[in-house]
């Protein structure tokens, strides 16, 4: 009878020899994410003369498995601003749960003012920034879409190694190839041109560049969330849509698109 | 065959060395999987350049950010003003090729101008910033700030100084710099133009008795005028420079700053 | 009252209901024991001047070191327990040779004053909750001279971290006396001969030894030459001067 709770209910070291605890301590260094697993592709920003519209898909793909159809990558912060988040999807949540915690803590101060979009994308950046220099990325590119402390529409852009840019137009992943060319057809004079941009043509031509992506971007869907962040600091976001008005006439004749294959 | 073996087997051993025991390393063999590791830093590419003159100088840099063949944004400055909460204030630092890493350096320059005030109440000089620009590269010798920074202002006698860097902390006093993606186009333009090197008095003679053209003291215009040029040449050369040109002038009377269009394509 | 006193007087971080620390001032009355120090600034220089109590004629006087060099251009007296000292001036040599590091420039006369005086409180902990780093404050007040872009100056630094400039300054026992007699003789166009001459004169008042060539220290710090302490040579003319007077 062993007389030491903490032995009780262990295997014997008689019978099964001593615990090897060698793997509890590796002498291998440790290894933080190499490469992202489940990913978002393309983040879309366009400013106007009134506020700010983001969209991305609903996708989260598994390499080139389409593997979560439904995943919101537009997340609201505080009432006042949009994040679009492109990359992997787990750092996506684990950033959002942080936010939600800044937020609540925010709330409960008594300092009256909330962060805007500003202060909300200077401190992503400072994150990014910080875990890529500690070798342990958060493997995302990120939008923030809101006002500054102006009351202006804000667009700013964060990604892994704590770059940051800010443009009237914006596009993340493919979007920079694909997107950003079409969208900044609406400014171009840049920052001078985004009064002469309305609700309407920010909103279709952030719509039309989804469809372009969706025809190009074999990591896409169909299914979009879309969101509008106005002067008066309100949201209007919108997580289900569909591309409308598809036309796939272009690949008629061209072998490979569709259900035909041979 | 076997025999072989054994035999080399003994032969080693003899040498001191196992090969038949020893453990395959991952890390030592070039065939089967490898693994793509993360890479903490990029190219967001343009240009910088400073130039001084007795009485001023002048800090340029283009607006144009890029990661590979695109632009991320047509307005990214990279000339800042350091410790610029003091109006006395006559500091200007340029940060080109990694973004993210300029501004944190510039960031933690401007604290450090601030705190220097409060602590010794005075406003730091352009010669003790350049030093401490210095010690802070270096402190990151192991895991470098990924930029070329380019220090101006005015010095202790009122004249023009300017300080260039290399990534870890190499630091000299120079009339005139280039640094970043066209550093190479810009610079030799600026020897000559400058320094007026490969510029000869003409008919002083033939080979070694052939007279360098003096230097002079360029004025302001002039040397706005040579930061113009520099960069609508680069622009013309360059696919990571263009979109806008910023210019910092620095004189007694304050700190200028002036943004002008470049080439967009 | 001293009753009342007692109570308060143990832990070095209570306050005494009048809101007094009682440790930190029995740390001043410690340096009220120390040998007379004085310093004097004139606009060619500043002169620090030290009694040395040679209590044996056994005694090295040669060995007693209380005015001490921190860069080439600042320099400081002591009264009190010296080795107190021995900490504040190397932290003030660490703060001065980080500083030149740093910033290719000297430290500032003030901010080195500022940095001893950031030690002095440091027997509580820290406002980070850092560990105290002394069990109680400093036994040592300290005369500071140095010559920065802002010119000559003299700082007087007390263990209660407090520190103000001074035109002459008087510490040590003989410090009443010795103030008083600065007050009557000190003016703006003093020259260095004359504040040597000062030093003396008025050291030689407070003193209970007779003063000659071995009892007393002078140093100054000035722009060209920066800190020098006075050699053997350098005092017995000085000291002869003050004779011949």
């Amino acid at each position: 009878m062993n007389h030491f709770p903490q032995a009780w209910g262990r295997p014997r070291d008689d019978i099964y020899g001593p615990y090897d605890s060698s793997h509890l301590h590796s002498s291998l260094p440790q290894s933080h994410t190499q490469s992202p697993a489940v990913t978002g592709t393309s983040v879309l920003g366009v400013k106007f003369k009134d506020g700010v519209v983001i969209a991305a898909d609903n996708l989260a793909s598994y390499g080139s498995l389409a593997r979560f159809t439904d995943v919101k990558r537009l997340r609201t912060f505080a009432g006042t601003s949009v994040i679009g988040f492109g990359g992997d999807v787990s750092d996506m949540q684990y950033l959002d749960r942080l936010l939600q915690s800044l937020d609540i803590r925010e709330n409960y101060s008594s300092h009256g003012h909330s962060l805007n979009a500003k202060n909300l994308h200077t401190y992503l950046a400072k994150i990014f920034y910080k875990r890529r220099s500690d070798f342990n990325p958060l493997w995302n590119n990120v939008l923030v879409a809101g006002l500054d402390d102006e009351g202006k529409p804000f667009l700013s852009q964060a990604d892994l190694l704590g770059t940051t840019f800010s443009a009237p137009t914006l596009a993340t992943g493919f979007g920079a190839h694909l997107a950003q060319p079409l969208l900044r057809r609406l400014v171009p004079h840049d920052e001078g041109s985004v009064k002469d941009v309305t609700r309407e043509m920010a909103i279709d031509a952030v719509k039309e560049c989804m469809k372009v992506l969706f025809y190009r971007d074999a990591r896409s869907s169909d299914r979009y969330s879309i969101a509008v962040v106005t002067k008066e600091g309100e949201i209007e976001m919108k997580e289900d849509e569909k591309l409308e008005g598809q036309s796939w006439a272009f690949a008629d004749m061209i072998r490979g698109y569709g259900t035909q294959v041979n | 065959m076997a025999s072989l073996m054994s035999d080399t087997a003994a032969h080693s051993d003899a040498l001191g060395y196992s090969f038949s025991k020893s453990i395959p390393n991952p890390t030592s063999h070039s065939s089967g999987p490898r693994q793509h590791s993360f890479y903490p830093y990029t190219d967001n590419g343009g240009s910088t350049l400073g130039i001084t003159g007795s009485t001023f100088a002048i800090l340029a840099g283009d607006t144009r950010s890029t990661s590979g063949y695109n632009i991320n944004t047509r307005h990214a400055p990279k000339v800042f003003r350091i410790g610029a909460d003091d109006p006395s204030s006559r500091i200007v630092l340029s940060v080109v090729g990694f973004a993210a890493d300029g501004n944190a350096l510039k960031e933690r320059l401007d604290t450090i101008v601030k705190m220097y005030r409060y602590q010794h109440g005075k406003a730091m000089s352009v010669k003790a910033c350049a030093q401490r620009l210095s010690t802070i590269l270096y402190s990151k010798r192991f895991f470098p700030y990924y930029v070329h920074a380019i220090l101006g202002g005015m010095d202790e006698d009122g004249k023009g100084a300017l300080y260039s860097y290399d990534p870890v902390g190499s630091y000299e006093r120079e009339q005139c710099r280039a640094a970043g993606a066209a550093a190479s186009l810009i610079m030799p333009f600026l020897d000559n133009q400058v320094n007026y090197k490969n510029q000869h008095v003409p008919g002083s003679g033939e080979g070694h008795a052939l007279q360098q053209r003096q230097v002079t003291d360029l004025s302001q215009d002039t040397v706005q005028g040579l930061v113009r040029d520099a960069f609508t040449s680069a622009v013309e050369r360059h696919i990571e420079v263009g979109d806008g040109l910023q210019m910092m002038i620095i004189t007694k009377e304050g700190v200028q700053e002036i943004f002008e269009p470049l080439k967009r394509d | 009252m001293f009753i009342a006193r007692s109570e308060y007087d143990r832990g070095i971080n209570t306050f005494s209901p009048e809101g007094r620390l009682f440790q930190v001032e029995y740390s001043l009355e410690a340096i009220k024991l120390g040998s007379t120090a004085i310093g004097i600034a004139t606009s060619h220089g500043i002169l620090l001047g030290v009694e040395k109590r040679v209590t044996s004629p056994l005694l090295v006087s040669s060995s007693i070191e209380k005015i001490v060099e921190i860069d080439s251009h600042i320099g400081c007296a002591m009264s009190g327990l010296q080795a107190d000292a021995r900490s504040m001036i190397e932290h003030a040599r660490i703060e001065s040779q980080n500083h030149a590091f740093h910033y290719n420039e000297k430290l500032g006369v003030e901010s080195c004053t500022q940095a001893i005086c950031d030690l002095a409180l440091r027997f509580g902990e820290g406002a980070d909750g850092e560990e105290s780093i002394m069990s109680r404050p400093f036994g040592v007040a300290l005369l500071i001279a140095g010559w920065d872009d802002d010119g000559p100056q003299l700082y007087h630094a007390e263990p209660s971290g407090t520190f103000y400039r001074y035109d002459a300054k008087a510490i040590g026992s003989g410090s009443e006396g010795a103030q008083a007699e600065l007050q009557t003789e000190y003016h703006r166009s003093l020259t260095l001969e004359e504040a040597e001459q000062l030093v003396l004169k008025t050291l030689k008042q407070v003193m209970e030894e007779k003063l000659d060539a071995k009892n007393v220290q002078l140093a100054s710090v000035t722009k060209d030459k920066g800190f020098r302490i006075y050699g053997e040579d350098a005092m017995a003319e000085v000291v002869g001067r003050l004779e011949s007077n």
